[in-house]
């Protein structure tokens, strides 16, 4: 069985401009990155510059990261490829591009008010309400581009990969109004423990819901067709995205577990972060057995290297998330640098792979051309491996001293001087991420630009 | 106060994500799967490529970066449980 061939008139100008949003701000938010651990090494580095001191650098890294590079790169594939699946052409090309600009527009802002000292003060809420409402718009209209998509569709069937990236954008839209709690544009919060819940609520969701969904629909589509394989099994996949929907929006309170929330949000909070691994293994499953045999030829594809590594970070991620929320290991794992260590393999790891995953399997199709070189791909794709599995080990083990300490009654002046080591190792690591990240965007604009002699 | 914001919340989330999951039930989305399967596989990317020996060789660092996470997991349930 084959399904037809049909050929989709198209610029890809929306996909393009996401693709070059995301190699920018990968840049911007990895120097922010690096900033950050540096100043944890040398506290008193910046300490007369008020716009980059520790406290504004560490949300504007986050931000970035989250907002910047990662959801762009892995909607820059998705606008590739969901005309490709529906059968049309995107809805409005000229919308995409706009919303595309305006993302930029929001992303200055958040730099320069967070430089500025202009916050609400929540973590990963920390953008003031001109921009929640920027954020919210945009993702709002790339959730109408796709569904105006959709309703001109030729192809009946919806695709998993279509329903994950629908899902992604409206969700995000709603969890980040809520959780900003933009209808108070003054504070953009609520008061006391209420604002906790629902702060985490939003804070495990924006991961959750955006870049899990957007990461699942980029990997569904490149490695079936990497490996030229048909999916496993669609029914499986949309059975994965059914439970992510069901399990996934209960689990923030799992941060929470050492605050007087009730106990009946925490229980909820626990049993679905162990019931995430549905949804997990539903996912991974699927994806292993269609690559099952076909390695080679993931390899062979610098994109979908990329993307199929993100999937064994996932794996990782979620497995460690699950057991995480558990309070006997939450007793050694929470409030030190094992939590960062997971942050790291999920964001950069497992989404941010996909996401430049997602743009170097997509930008030769685009342009039909081969990328401008697979050399600096790969070597990028090296550096990011080593620098992110480098975080882990030495966060994993920071988190360790820490989380022992803590139980043990230490105070936290004992501790800093034996970690400070994993510190600066952590620091170096963040130089590889983010020169590959110089790499990186020069390689795409040099793929996306009209080439003279490309390299190997 | 916060309990109307997550009751409203809770209600139209319920609300929307029935709506859609019956229109897709209704609208033969869970039928032909076999077909859905192939769906990726509408474009041509011309003849398969050639397996390299250091595609090989990464494949085989990835397995060991595997394993070393899973020993690392494992270690660590392990030594969060001695401290229980």
């Amino acid at each position: 069985m084959t399904a037809e061939t049909k050929e989709i008139p198209a610029s890809y100008a929306t996909a393009k401009a996401f693709c070059l949003t995301s190699a920018f701000w990968m840049m911007v938010a990895t120097f922010y990155g690096l900033l950050g651990a540096t100043e944890l090494i040398a506290p008193d580095l910046t300490a007369n510059i008020g716009g980059i001191v520790f406290g504004r650098v560490r949300p504007t890294h986050i931000n970035l990261v989250l907002f910047g590079f990662v959801t762009p790169g892995l909607l820059g594939a998705a606008f590739f490829f969901i005309p490709r699946l529906l059968g049309t052409p995107l809805y409005s090309e000229r919308l995409g591009v706009f919303t595309a600009l305006a993302w930029n527009a929001a992303l200055v802002a958040l730099v320069a008010t967070l430089a500025m000292g202009l916050t609400q003060g929540r973590e990963y809420a920390e953008l003031i309400w001109p921009i929640d409402v920027a954020v919210v718009l945009v993702f709002a209209l790339t959730f109408f581009n796709f569904t105006m998509t959709v309703a001109r569709r030729q192809e009946k069937i919806l695709y998993v990969s279509v329903w994950y990236v629908l899902a992604g954008c409206i969700l995000t839209a709603c969890t980040y109004a809520l959780g900003n709690v933009i209808w108070r544009p003054n504070s953009g919060a609520l008061v006391g423990i209420p604002d906790a819940i629902l702060l985490w609520f939003y804070g495990h969701n924006v991961f959750g819901l955006l870049l899990t969904p957007l990461s699942a629909g980029v990997t569904y589509y490149v490695i079936p067709r990497a490996t030229r394989a048909p999916l496993y099994s669609h029914t499986l996949s949309l059975l994965g995205f059914w439970s992510l929907i069901v399990v996934y929006t209960h689990i923030g309170t799992h941060h929470l577990l050492q605050v007087p929330v009730p106990t009946w949000l925490k229980v909820v909070a626990i049993v679905d972060s162990v019931a995430m691994v549905i949804p997990v293994m539903a996912f991974l499953i699927n994806i292993w057995y269609t690559a099952k045999g076909k390695l080679g030829e993931i390899h062979a594809d610098v994109g979908a290297k990329f993307v199929f590594t993100g999937t064994i970070m996932y794996f990782f991620v979620s497995i460690q998330g699950s057991f995480m929320a558990l309070p006997d290991v939450q007793r050694v794992t929470h409030f030190n640098n094992w939590v960062v260590a997971h942050a790291h393999i999920g964001v950069l790891g497992f989404a941010g792979m996909i996401a430049l995953g997602g743009i170097y399997f997509t930008i030769p199709k685009m342009t039909g051309r081969p990328l401008f070189s697979r050399f600096l791909a790969d070597f990028q794709y090296w550096m990011v491996l080593i620098g992110m599995v480098g975080f882990t080990i030495v966060l994993t083990i920071a988190g360790l001293i820490q989380g022992n300490a803590w139980l043990n009654g230490e105070t936290v002046y004992r501790v800093l001087p034996q970690i400070h080591v994993y510190y600066v190792t952590r620091a170096g690591l963040g130089l590889l991420i983010f020169t590959s990240a110089l790499l990186g965007f020069y390689n795409i604009v040099r793929s996306l630009l009209p080439q003279r002699g490309a390299m190997p | 106060m916060y309990f109307p914001y997550f009751i409203a919340y809770i209600a139209i989330g319920l609300v929307v994500t029935l709506t859609l999951f019956f229109w897709a039930l209704r609208n033969g989305q869970f039928q032909d799967q076999q077909r859905a399967r192939f769906l990726p596989l509408r474009d041509d990317d011309g003849p398969p490529v050639r397996v390299s020996r250091w595609a090989r060789l990464q494949m085989h660092g990835l397995f060991f970066l595997v394993a070393a996470g899973l020993a690392a997991s494992a270690a660590v349930l392990m030594y969060a449980a001695y401290f229980n």
